[in-house]
């Protein structure tokens, strides 16, 4: 297509709305944040950034984001996994809501669990609910109350106030990331590989190994570094569920929204700067892994 | 219509595809684009059609001696049946079919009762008259490729440009449906190109055909023509079969000489396989029916194919290993002063 | 929400040759029941169970709180409480026609802008292209916070275009009353706001900002694979472009466009970081997730769950839709297969 003349019409149209809306309402609101950021002197920018209150909030955010994504990444290829590979009741139920957490807004995911967590809650109680049920067997059974009412307490999750709480709902945004990056990849494997390297006298284990795991590793990565991504941006439902003190539990997108509270302008550009600027790097590592794979793919 | 163009070129990225490529087809003809896969025909036809723009500094795309560069696609008047038919998936035969009608701007918009009488005549045409409440996933390759032919030929086009259209089918149906296109275009008298990558289907429909290799016209003639006076070594191989001969030229230069295996004579006696005959050994007898393919050696080891009919070879009454000579009825030499 | 792919995940074939040790298959079968029922399923149903902890007359009383029964004298606690949950009620009810009314913004922009921006990036090949892509794309990877802290360093009072977004005056839709012929135009708008940020507008931006991507994002990959035959077909027919689209291009699409606005919706309704900086914290402005806050905030456990569960039924149909239109997807694609 030459440049006088194309065949399919609407060209300046759809691009030229395309790069207004673009433009007018995500790059002018991006350059702004860099704008006032840069407004900052190289001294005062440092300042901000190394405020005790905003790196343990920066520590914070990267823990347990870092945390939440290792669970993710283990559990999320357990997960996609068994929903591949085997048969089970109930399987296509539990496929379909795997993408739950990208329908349910944020604020009620951290509402639900904030509540789960709770001391009587459904998961937050479960050492006291089991000491209970079992007392109440015993006193059914004559036996009186065998065990102490604290009894099973260490089994109560540490939440309140500390990484545990947003660590749990991290897992809870990232999980589809990681299996429904992980899941076509596996679905796409042809059986035919692994009854050829079963055939050569290969255990499940080293076919795993040495057959699967190559194959699915890149998208596997690119999972776990999404779940990674979007756990440092998460603010909706980790508000809910910890304690949010400064320098304890306030991860940074909380600082941002303390720092404007407090209209500290420049200081919150400077940490959203932070934020968006590992998002972008985790971005590049995706991008260079998905051309890396595919690459790959073509020699093959 | 007549369709000339001159002096074309097209480049990908720098690299060029079509080469100052020059065509003239008379009205009503019906021209066959023949080349190895890669050889720019898809191209060529897609400049023709306007869906591709040839490159800055080519001549023009006279239709009717008009100049139609300029033109935009819908308004060429155009039938084009792509490659892969890009019928529309979720509009019935029928639908498929009346589809250009219906677009027709509103003045020139045939009545609802006319556009049903003249698709139903299009379907009746293609043969397919009872299949036109079907959707495209419902049909077989060679129904679609009939529908597709039915879509272009409901808006009366000028020209019809046809990419492999009997590409994706299977040998019978392609056979069939290629007879059935020549009767077609001998009743509708449409100026017809097509494409096509089997020089059996080039040589078999058409009028002329324009064999192209790496973005050039090799030769362009009637394929009668084509195939017994190939312009180049290029052409003569494309089309058929060969046997190839090295030799040196007068001169001493290296050359070679072509020769179909249908173009040499066999015979147990010297005398009789004809002048400058040369020994060689059976290797091998392949019966193909009408045909008998047989593999030679000569004393040099080199392997020399021959084709002769099923009489021949029972008067010659051949076995492996026996001692024959052969003789070139019809070389093509490409080198001047070529001896063997 | 970036990766949720369309993609069918029925694999009968790997399943079958899945014949590992039964006793680590057991186990992988209970860690991922056991992980999916903690993580998912015990947060899903604890939101209906919270909700209705009151008992369904507690859930609705949320929404329509109990009127004092005929006649009966009040004490002032009494009478104080019904005016409080009388006061709580409309506030929720304010949230929801807020909610309401952004999506209404934002979906029909963002169709808009995902259509376009499809149709450039699929149909045409350019410079940049790629990297257009890739902004598309830009919003997932910016934190909700930041989407929202970027428009108060717009628009806001000391923001870059501060001095004028602090002035801008702007009608409230929601206050257009009929006014009668006196003052010319009958209809007129009884309330301005001022400003921009701490507005409904600043929480219409930000919901734009994070649900940009979504009807592109899903349209892209479709519309990539069938490439531009059938829109040529269609155009060489010579139908308009509109035309082009509509009836060839759209159909096409229509599923993929489909699940692309669900997903925008569910997003618009749920959007919290981005929409709570720019909201001010003001009554006024509260979307349903910032109501479910509020209520939160002011230990009112069951009237945010109970707010909480309607934008998980609508979580609930997003997934039940996605499910559905893969199912159809994925046969209509196996329909086009089968008789290839
Ligand atoms: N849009 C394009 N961009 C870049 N290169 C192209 C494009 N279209 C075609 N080409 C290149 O142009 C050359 C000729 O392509 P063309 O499709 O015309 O070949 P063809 O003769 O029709 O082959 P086939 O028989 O395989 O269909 C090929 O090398 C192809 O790679
Ligand atoms: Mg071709």
């Amino acid at each position: 297509m030459s440049r006088h003349h194309r065949v399919i019409p609407g060209l300046p149209l759809t691009l030229g709305y395309t790069l207004f809306y673009l433009s007018a309402l995500v790059l002018l609101p991006l350059a702004a944040l860099a704008l006032k950021a840069g407004q900052m002197s190289g001294p005062e920018l440092y300042r901000v950034l190394t405020d005790p209150v905003v790196t343990a909030s920066l520590r914070l955010t990267f823990a347990a984001s870092t945390i939440a994504a290792l669970v993710n990444a283990v559990f999320g290829l357990i997960v996609a996994w068994t929903l591949v590979r085997y048969d089970f009741p109930f399987r296509r139920l539990f496929d379909a809501i795997i993408d739950f957490p990208f329908a349910l807004p944020t604020a009620v995911a951290g509402l639900t669990f904030a509540n789960l967590f709770l001391k009587d809650g459904w998961l937050g109680g479960v050492g006291g609910h089991i000491t209970a049920g079992i007392n109440a067997l015993a006193h059914t059974l004559g036996l009186g109350a065998p065990l102490p009412a604290d009894a099973l307490d260490f089994l109560t999750f540490p939440y309140t106030g500390q990484t545990g709480g947003i660590v749990v709902v991290l897992i809870f945004v990232g999980l589809p990331f990681v299996v429904r990056t992980v899941q076509p990849v596996l679905l796409e494997w042809d059986p035919e590989f692994e009854t050829a390297a079963r055939s050569l006298g290969a255990d499940s284990a080293t076919i795993f190994r040495r057959v699967i795991f190559p194959e699915i590793l890149p998208a596997w990565v690119s999972g776990v570094a999404l779940a990674f991504a979007r756990a440092v941006g998460e603010y909706g439902s980790v508000i809910f569920i910890a304690a949010n003190i400064p320098g304890r539990s306030q991860i940074a997108p909380l600082q941002i929204v303390t720092r404007l509270d407090d209209f500290q302008y420049a200081q919150a550009a400077a940490i959203g700067v932070a934020l968006l600027t590992i998002s972008l790097l985790v971005l590049l590592v995706i991008n260079g892994l998905e051309s890396f794979s595919r690459r790959h793919e073509r020699q093959a | 219509m007549t369709i000339e163009i001159r002096n074309i070129s097209k480049s990908y990225g720098g690299e060029r595809i079509l080469r100052d490529i020059d065509l003239k087809i008379n009205s009503g003809e019906l021209v066959a684009l023949l080349g190895p896969s890669g050889s720019g025909k898809t191209t060529l036809l897609r400049v023709i059609a306007g869906i591709e723009q040839a490159d800055e500094g080519s001549g023009p795309v006279l239709f009717d001696d008009v100049d139609v560069s300029n033109v935009d696609l819908g308004k060429r008047r155009i039938g084009f049946v792509f490659q892969h038919y890009a019928l529309f998936k979720h509009m019935n035969v029928f639908e498929n079919i009346a589809f250009g009608l219906r677009a027709k701007p509103r003045r020139e918009r045939p009545s609802e009762a006319q556009i049903r009488e003249k698709t139903q005549s299009l379907l009746d045409l293609i043969q397919l008259g009872n299949l036109s409440q079907r959707y495209p996933s419902q049909l077989s390759g060679g129904q679609r490729q009939r529908v597709a032919l039915a879509r272009a030929l409901a808006v009366e086009p000028r020209v019809l440009l046809l990419d492999e259209p009997f590409g994706a089918l299977d040998a019978t149906v392609r056979r069939e449906l290629r007879r059935w296109l020549r009767r077609l275009h001998d009743t509708i008298h449409v100026t017809t190109i097509f494409v096509t990558h089997d020089q059996e289907e080039a040589l078999e429909v058409s009028d002329r055909v324009a064999v192209m290799n790496a973005g050039r016209i090799e030769q362009y003639a009637p394929p009668q023509e084509v195939y017994e006076k190939p312009a180049s070594p290029f052409v003569f191989k494309f089309l058929g079969n060969y046997n190839l001969f090295h030799g040196r030229t007068r001169g001493d230069e290296p050359g070679e000489a072509l020769v179909r295996p249908h173009d040499i004579a066999i015979a147990r006696d010297p005398n009789a396989a004809g002048a400058s005959a040369r020994p060689g050994v059976v290797t091998h007898i392949g019966f193909g029916g009408a045909v008998v393919k047989i593999e030679l050696e000569t004393e040099d080891k080199t392997h020399v194919d021959v084709e002769v009919s099923a009489p021949t070879f029972r008067d010659l009454n051949l076995k492996r290993g026996d001692k024959v000579w052969f003789a070139l009825r019809n070389a093509q030499e490409y080198v001047p002063d070529f001896v063997i | 929400m970036a990766g949720a792919p369309l993609a069918s995940t029925s694999a009968t074939l790997n399943r079958r040759a899945a014949n590992g040790n039964p006793r680590v298959r057991a186990l992988l079968i209970a860690l991922t029941i056991g992980f999916l029922s903690i993580f998912i399923l015990a947060p899903l149903v604890n939101v209906f169970a919270q909700a209705f902890a009151k008992g369904l007359d507690g859930y609705l009383a949320v929404f329509w709180p109990p009127s004092p029964p005929e006649g009966a004298t009040l004490g002032v606690i009494q009478q104080r409480k019904l005016a409080e949950a009388a006061v709580q009620s409309e506030r929720t009810w304010s949230a929801i026609r807020l909610t309401l009314a952004v999506a209404a913004v934002v979906v029909p922009l963002n169709i808009v802008f995902g259509l376009a921006a499809a149709w450039a990036t699929t149909k045409f090949r350019f410079r940049g292209r790629a990297l257009l892509v890739s902004l598309i794309d830009l919003p997932f990877s910016v934190s909700p916070v930041v989407a929202g802290l970027v428009f108060v360093l717009l628009l806001g009072r000391n923001g870059v275009f501060g001095d004028w977004a602090t002035h801008l005056s702007w009608p409230d839709p929601f206050s257009l009353r009929w006014v009668g012929f006196d003052a010319g135009f009958p209809l007129d708008f009884e309330r301005d706001f001022t400003g921009v940020i701490f507005t409904p507008l600043a929480i219409v931006m930000a919901s734009i900002f994070v649900t940009f991507p979504f009807v592109a994002r899903s349209l892209t990959p479709l519309m990539e694979s069938q490439g531009t035959d059938e829109e040529l077909a269609a155009l060489s027919l010579g139908a308009s472009g509109w035309r082009t689209f509509w009836k060839i291009t759209a159909p096409n699409v229509k599923w993929a466009l489909l699940y692309g606005v669900i997903l925008c919706t569910a997003r618009a309704f749920g959007e919290f970081g981005a929409v709570s900086v720019v909201s001010g914290h003001i009554d006024v402005n509260d979307t349903m997730p910032l109501r479910i806050e509020k209520l939160w905030n002011e230990y009112n456990n069951q009237a945010a769950f109970t707010v909480a569960s309607v934008l998980t039924l609508l979580a609930v149909f997003t997934l039940v839709a996605k499910t559905a239109i893969e199912w159809k997807t994925a046969r209509d694609h196996a329909t086009a297969e089968g008789k290839q």
